[in-house]
């Protein structure tokens, strides 16, 4: 066994950490104080998407000859804790983790050449339309209809939890184009290089927080190109679990979840706990916050274990492990936000959640987001396939049913 | 990174395993464990024969110099097969203090009969409900010129009734909270003043109560008065030791729950196609891969020299809360059988319940990782 460091990674981590301290604006590092959610606000996310495109810096988990970084797996984690200890706003995930690498893996070159440079440079925002009101967990039972008509397909049906979608530009979806068969069979995986299409509407959907994340969008008679198509009709079902495997897994998500604790920690160490001094130094809240700290480095030792090639990560159930994991550990650490914040979280204080409005805040930036966070967190176990499902997928690997 | 095994980690683990596999079976375990043998002598010798007695120690005294991840290869199948041989309280506890004092010529004596199997040591330290933090230790010990002489307790120390010779760690200055002033000494179980009780733990480990009463201690064989980074280290290097056995041990009640629920049928089906079931199974691999992902990760960190007291701290509270919660989900899905004596499965659950409890429990290192140690 061995943990890689040396010079070399210093002298890394030094160039990595002056970039991050001078390159982001104001609005860029308020917008990472003002993060309520794995989505950061979305102008100051993508222009901080294009300032790091700039230096070559989007995308580090990309094959270098679509623009990747080329670093070692120890400098990919060198960068994702010294993002995370400055509290930067995380890249939106849809292109750079979701449809780029989906692409870089089975799409046909045309679609490479002619996505992946918007994708990499954060001039495109890729909301992904899934989910349907209809077809949630259950996602083969998905209805929203494609049928070919000369080189287009007409769609017809609505698509929701497209995340964003009122500010995207550009749409990966499943769609159904054969409801003969079984039903994982007939669906069909399709690009949309674009969303102000004739018959297509988008209606954003407010969160618990009070602002707009989520959208619902219709389709009627929307005519797209059948050229957006990746891989062969009717067989979009396995190009979608392609695509899942990097939705969930081979993650570097212990830096962010670091980020709370530390967050926690400098919040509690300026409040008072109810039973005087500081709450930092009460017992109950150190037991508190050391069990979710032993949980994080938990997570940061599964995932080194991981990106080392370790056997542990070409277990079957390993991604949905570590949705799981992961999930439900950022809702333990929002709650505990929330704790406390107590009192001081109750206000809600939307204006003040935009960057750059300037509003006033009440008492700090942490009673401001603790709340939204906890109540945006409650996703976590929904999305991305309900940690029911996560659960049963891990089952499968243990006990043959 | 690359946390895998080498090949002689590898080889090594699977000659103990099959070693096990073969000669401790949980039915030979069981009649070990209720008969009036606290261990056993041929499963100890095959021990020596297999260089594991010399496995932890520097060449400098005598030993093979393997690393704490060669003990992690061989604690994991300890924890498997539920060991009750004192590897832990004479080789890591014992023989671990002796080396780190090896410049004593009697600590010397002591370690090399040790690791040549002719003697067994215990490391008596722990205190009250236990002593995690080592400036909490309070036996009073008295020094006066050419000897020392000792007052108050030990409790349950492991493999006290066995030993040859006991590792004693006591406060020669200061008042308990003070990391200075900690005494290590080497007491003869059969000097004037020591007094065993002796009991058996009830994960089947042989251990004792030691209570000393104006024992006298010669000069000679005080080995250090300025031991609290040594029983750092010594209690740190086998707390590591202690969670591979936890791990072991919780991979082989997800291993046995896991077959048990696709063979038990109940309703006319096996009860692992119970979604309730089968979610409890999913959680007792998310933890047991929480926790062998921290024994993995914190070994390197020790044998890199990287660990940190809050490393440590994080792998004992992970293994000792995990290790109960898979512990008490294994007894649940196995139902009433679960709840007998003659099943593995209770006593994986005592074994971990036993492991939380040593050196710190999990509500304590939790503390400590949330104080920022």
């Amino acid at each position: 066994m061995d943990l890689t460091t040396g010079p070399e990674l210093d002298a890394f981590r030094e160039e990595v950490a002056a970039f991050l301290d001078t390159a982001p604006t104001d609005a860029i590092r308020e917008a990472g104080r003002k993060l309520t959610s794995v989505f950061s606000p979305f102008d100051e996310v993508m222009e901080w998407h294009r300032i790091l495109h700039r230096r070559g810096w989007a995308a580090p988990a990309w094959p270098v000859e679509h623009g990747g970084t080329g670093w070692s797996v120890e400098q990919r984690y060198v960068f994702a804790e010294e993002y995370a200890r400055r509290n930067l706003p995380p890249l939106l995930p849809n292109g750079l983790k979701m449809i780029g690498p989906l692409l870089i893996d089975l799409g046909s070159e045309e679609q490479k050449q002619q996505h992946l440079p918007g994708i990499l440079a954060g001039e495109d925002y890729w909301t992904q339309g899934y989910s349907e009101p209809g077809a949630g967990s259950d996602l083969a039972s998905l209805s929203c209809a494609a049928v070919a008509d000369g080189d287009d397909y007409i769609l017809n049906g609505s698509k929701i939890w497209t995340t964003l979608a009122h500010r995207a530009n550009r749409m990966f979806m499943l769609v159904r184009t054969d409801s003969s068969g079984r039903k994982q069979h007939g669906i069909t995986f399709l690009l949309l290089d674009r969303l102000d299409l004739p018959g297509l509407q988008i209606r954003p959907i407010v969160g618990l927080d009070g602002l707009p994340e989520q959208c619902e969008v219709f389709f009627e008679d929307v005519r797209v190109p059948q050229s957006g198509r990746v891989g062969a009709e009717n067989e979009g079902w396995a190009v979608a679990k392609h695509l899942l495997t990097h939705e969930r897994g081979g993650s570097t998500s212990s830096p962010s979840l670091y980020r709370f604790v530390q967050t926690i920690r400098e919040a509690a160490a300026v409040r008072t706990s109810p039973f005087g001094g500081r709450l930092v130094d009460d017992p109950v809240f150190q037991r508190d916050l050391g069990e979710l700290e032993a949980e994080v480095a938990s997570v940061e030792h599964v995932e080194k274990l991981a990106v080392s090639g370790h056997p542990i990560s070409a277990d079957l159930a390993f991604p949905s492990l570590n949705k799981t994991v992961s999930s439900e550990l950022t809702q333990r650490l929002t709650t505990l936000m929330a704790r406390v914040a107590g009192l001081q979280g109750l206000p809600q204080q939307l204006q003040a959640l935009h960057v750059g409005s300037g509003a006033a805040l009440l008492s700090d930036d942490f009673d401001l987001v603790a709340l939204p966070y906890y109540l945006n967190s409650r996703a976590a176990s929904i999305y991305a396939g309900t940690n029911e499902v996560q659960r049963d997928l891990i089952a499968r690997t243990v006990a043959a049913r | 990174m690359d946390f895998t095994f080498t090949d002689e980690q590898a080889m090594l683990r699977e000659s103990v395993s099959r070693y096990l596999h073969k000669h401790y079976t949980f039915a030979a375990r069981q009649a070990l464990v209720s008969s009036d043998r606290p261990y056993s002598a041929e499963v100890w010798q095959h021990f020596v024969d297999l260089g594991l007695l010399s496995l932890p120690f520097p060449e400098s005294v005598g030993g093979v110099g393997g690393s704490v991840v060669d003990l992690v290869a061989i604690g994991e199948p300890f924890g498997e097969h539920l060991l009750v041989e004192p590897y832990l309280a004479s080789v890591l506890l014992a023989g671990k203090a002796l080396a780190a004092t090896a410049d004593n010529v009697r600590a010397r004596d002591w370690l090399q009969r040790i690791l040549a199997g002719t003697a067994l040591g215990a490391f008596a330290h722990e205190e009250g409900n236990g002593t995690p933090d080592p400036a909490q230790v309070a036996l009073r010990c008295k020094g006066t010129g050419a000897a020392f002489q000792l007052d108050g307790e030990k409790r349950l120390v492991l493999g006290a009734a066995e030993a040859d010779v006991l590792v004693v760690t006591a406060r020669v200055e200061g008042e308990p909270g003070r990391r200075d002033g900690l005494a290590l000494l080497l007491v003869a179980p059969g000097a004037p003043g020591v007094r065993l009780t002796p009991f058996t733990t009830v994960d089947g480990r042989s251990a004792a109560h030691v209570a000393f009463d104006s024992v006298e201690v010669p000069a000679e064989d005080c080995l250090s008065t300025d031991a609290y980074a040594v029983i750092t280290s010594t209690v740190g290097d086998a707390l590591v030791s202690l969670s591979a056995e936890a791990v072991g041990a919780m991979g082989a009640l997800l291993r046995q729950t896991a077959e048990f629920a696709t063979t038990r049928r109940q309703f006319g089906v096996p009860i692992a196609t119970f979604q309730v079931v089968a979610h409890r199974l999913a959680d007792m691999k998310i933890d047991v891969t929480k926790a062998r992902a921290s024994l993995l990760y914190t070994a390197a960190l020790v044998e890199a020299g990287r660990a940190t007291p809050r490393d440590l701290s994080v792998l004992k509270a992970q293994v000792g809360r995990l290790g109960r919660s898979v512990a008490e989900a294994a007894v649940q899905t196995h139902g009433g059988i679960g709840t007998t004596d003659e099943l593995a499965i209770g006593h994986y659950l005592k074994r971990l319940l036993a492991i939380d409890a040593m050196f710190g429990d999990s509500d304590y290192h939790y503390r400590v990782v949330g104080a920022g140690a």
